[in-house]
């Protein structure tokens, strides 16, 4: 329809919206890069012992980027996406949609509480050492957990300006860091290229460190969730997307290989199990001022903040979305009167925080390990999951309906992402007993990757059930709040103006 | 197309019960029930009270017979003038700019002035009193009702009319749709027994099809904007 002037409605409506910088900010805090670099990628050194770390980040970067091509073709056309469960029930179908969905609450749940394993052992050692306080690991995890808590239910969300300074400050010193320990290389042997060689991602580890990658970049899916709400979402999402995949491959990949510069690449697997999260400041304080290194560790804090946040906030709405539909219990689609929080969902998320963390203070667990780095390996396996189904997903939608976009977008890259994120998928679960460090034999190894197939398993199971006991709510799946109209009429969800 | 909201004249009816005379206007009553009736600070959120005052806002035109809703868009059945200016001027918009007929784009849309311009009209009608109030940071400007009665009365009306399971007319199951969608209905039936949640329940979804289509879409509304909150 011709666009009549003034047009004083999409005026309103586009005020505020969201540029390329904004959509960046938002999904690469919910990625935390020095989490990936300062957590992420020491302690993959230390439990995978696979050189190719480095390497490992920016492989997964390529394979991202050619997933991304389909999934934002994808979110051209599907509006109000509430990301991959809405994609794969448009793609697969309802079933295969509450599968994802199932699969999605376990992967971001297990990302989040993971990350209050790092958070209590970074804070309290910083509060140990620097303030001479005596915290333990545990009780900073449980006070980050209640900070959470409240902040979940009352709706409060970092501002946009206070994520881009606390990101824009990490990159820096992530970017200092980097430049001293490349300029100091151990016994000034030079600089070592070998943790980059090809040879590294050849062999038992392979799918271990290309775990650990995609843990690294779980949370730039977010870009397409975010369509709705910039100026231009042809435009704005997939370049906001491109870029957050860059940037963070560059960083992490960059920031794995100066650590293995700084120690040596034969040092770095003995090193990073020594000091764990602690390699990075080590590594830098003999050449930087105190105050330098301290900031970089409660930018880390920060970081990992950021990042508990946001996952809950992701839990929470997901929840909500599917409790709006029914597909889980409505009052999971209730708002709380005075904040609007999804409440039900916020309150849940936080309850089976408590229990996990609960459960490893009795077992007596180690924190890094077998929280953090356990944890978020399982939720990046199931974000693997994810978006193996959504590119699949992506190439029966495009099958199926009459488009014009071009064969590369919506058949090539889609298939070609399939088939790299399946192998991923394939090699990681050969080699889960190599992620988590246990013995090949330990049932452990089975156990993380079958949560998901009990996970997909009951979404069908509870799918199929609905199907034939609530045909009302099954045809709902997929919609997210646009649910509300599916009794009076065929959902059509409504692109707002630009 | 025939309107099925009840016209003007029908809500003039005096209601049972020993209240003030029943304000007229669908969007000046949901603004009542979405404040305290004495202190006049908000019951609710600000999106879901904004997205409410625009739902109830549009629910006014139709109730007029100037518009109806059908299948998620709006659709001008009648160009006459309303006598409410904020009527007037939002009859006028959707008159004046027919790219647009969705009923979600005029809800987002109406929700960016709806407070503003209703609390406005209460107070030109003298119902409300503007009073700057110091906060932490700032200063927020709270509508404190001028009479308590009359503030209260809507909410007490529908409030005793659910709780001894009474049919509701056009104009307030409208305000109990809007109050539930934004989840207002615990306040209004708060310590009733579950049966008389149904019974609302019941009588939304009996309700005549532009309602239910306009609450639909306020329900869409308010889900979107829980699903997409960023500060």
């Amino acid at each position: 329809m011709p666009r009549h002037d003034p047009d004083t409605v999409s005026a309103v409506l586009t005020r505020g919206r969201l540029g390329i910088p904004a959509v960046v900010f938002f999904v690469v805090a919910a990625a935390a890069p020095l989490t990936a670099v300062a957590g992420g990628a020491t302690t993959g050194y230390a439990v995978t012992g696979v050189l190719g770390i480095p390497l490992a980040y920016l492989v997964v970067a390529a394979v991202l980027a050619l997933f991304a091509v389909g999934y934002v073709a994808m979110s051209r056309r599907i509006v109000n996406a509430g990301a991959f469960y809405t994609y794969v029930t448009r793609g697969l179908g309802r079933p295969a949609g509450v599968a994802a969905a199932i699969v999605a609450l376990v992967a971001y749940n297990s990302m989040q509480i993971g990350l209050y394993g790092v958070f209590g052992a970074v804070l309290s050692g910083l509060l140990n050492d620097r303030f001479g306080m005596n915290t333990t690991r545990w009780l900073c995890a449980v006070i980050a957990c209640a900070v959470i808590a409240v902040l979940g239910l009352l709706r409060i969300d970092l501002n946009g300006r206070v994520l881009a300074v606390l990101l824009v400050a990490e990159c820096v010193i992530a970017l200092v860091y980097d430049a001293v320990m490349v300029a100091r290389p151990v016994n000034d042997l030079g600089v070592s290229f070998d943790t980059l060689a090809p040879g590294n991602l050849i062999g038992p580890g392979i799918g271990a460190a290309l775990v650990t990658g995609i843990a690294g970049f779980v949370g730039f899916e977010g870009t397409t969730v975010f369509a709705e709400e910039t100026k231009d979402p042809k435009r704005t999402v997939p370049r906001a997307t491109y870029i957050a995949v860059a940037v963070t491959a560059l960083l992490y990949g960059l920031s794995a290989w100066a650590m293995s510069v700084a120690t040596g690449p034969d040092q770095i697997v003995a090193a990073a199990q020594t000091e764990g999260t602690d390699l990075i400041f080590n590594l830098v304080s003999p050449h930087l001022t105190s105050s330098l290194v301290t900031l970089g560790r409660w930018l880390f804090i920060t970081s990992l903040f950021a990042a508990l946040l946001s996952f809950h906030h992701t839990v929470a709405r997901y929840a909500f979305a599917l409790g709006r539909e029914r597909v889980l219990p409505s009052v999971l689609g209730r708002t709380s009167r005075r904040t609007g929080a999804p409440k039900a969902g916020s309150i849940l998320q936080t309850a089976l925080a408590v229990a996990v963390l609960t459960g490893y203070v009795l077992a007596d667990a180690d924190p890094i390990v077998h929280l953090f780095f356990w944890l978020t390996s399982l939720g990046a396996l199931g974000v693997l999951i994810l978006m193996t189904a959504t590119s699949v997903a992506v190439l029966s939608y495009f099958a199926r309906i009459a488009h014009r976009d071009g064969m590369w977008r919506t058949a090539v890259a889609p298939f070609l992402s399939a088939l790299a994120l399946g192998a991923i998928l394939v090699v990681t679960v050969e080699q889960f007993d190599a992620l988590l460090g246990v013995e090949p034999t330990s049932p452990l190894r089975w156990v993380f990757p079958a949560s998901y197939a009990v996970a997909a398993a009951t979404g069908l199971a509870w799918a199929f059930t609905l199907r034939a006991a609530r045909p009302d709510v099954y045809q709902t799946i997929g919609l997210g709040a646009d649910s509300a109209t599916a009794p009076l009429r065929t959902p059509d969800p409504v692109r707002q103006p630009v | 197309m025939h309107p099925h909201l009840e016209p003007t004249p029908a809500r003039h009816r005096q209601a049972r019960g020993s209240g003030p005379d029943r304000p007229a206007l669908l969007a000046d009553e949901f603004f009542l029930i979405a404040h305290d009736d004495q202190t006049g600070r908000p019951r609710l959120h600000q999106s879901a009270i904004s997205h409410g005052l625009a739902a109830a806002l549009l629910g006014e035109l139709a109730a007029a017979g100037r518009i109806s809703f059908d299948r998620g868009h709006i659709y001008v059945l009648d160009h006459r003038t309303p006598a409410d200016p904020l009527q007037h001027l939002i009859l006028d918009r959707l008159v004046g700019e027919p790219q647009h007929t969705a009923t979600r784009t005029w809800l987002s849309y109406l929700a960016a002035t709806a407070h503003e311009e209703v609390a406005r009209r209460l107070w030109q009608a003298g119902k409300v009193e503007p009073q700057q109030q110091r906060k932490v940071l700032r200063t927020v400007t709270v509508h404190v009702p001028t009479d308590m009665n009359v503030a209260a009365w809507s909410w007490a009306r529908l409030s005793t009319k659910l709780r001894q399971y009474e049919e509701l007319d056009a104009f307030d199951l409208a305000l109990a749709g809007i109050a539930a969608s934004c989840r207002l209905d615990q306040f209004i039936l708060d310590g009733a027994p579950y049966a008389v949640g149904a019974h609302l329940r019941r009588l939304l979804a009996a309700a005549p099809q532009p309602m239910r289509e306009l609450l639909a879409d306020l329900d869409t509304a308010i889900g979107h904007t829980v699903l997409s909150h960023r500060t």
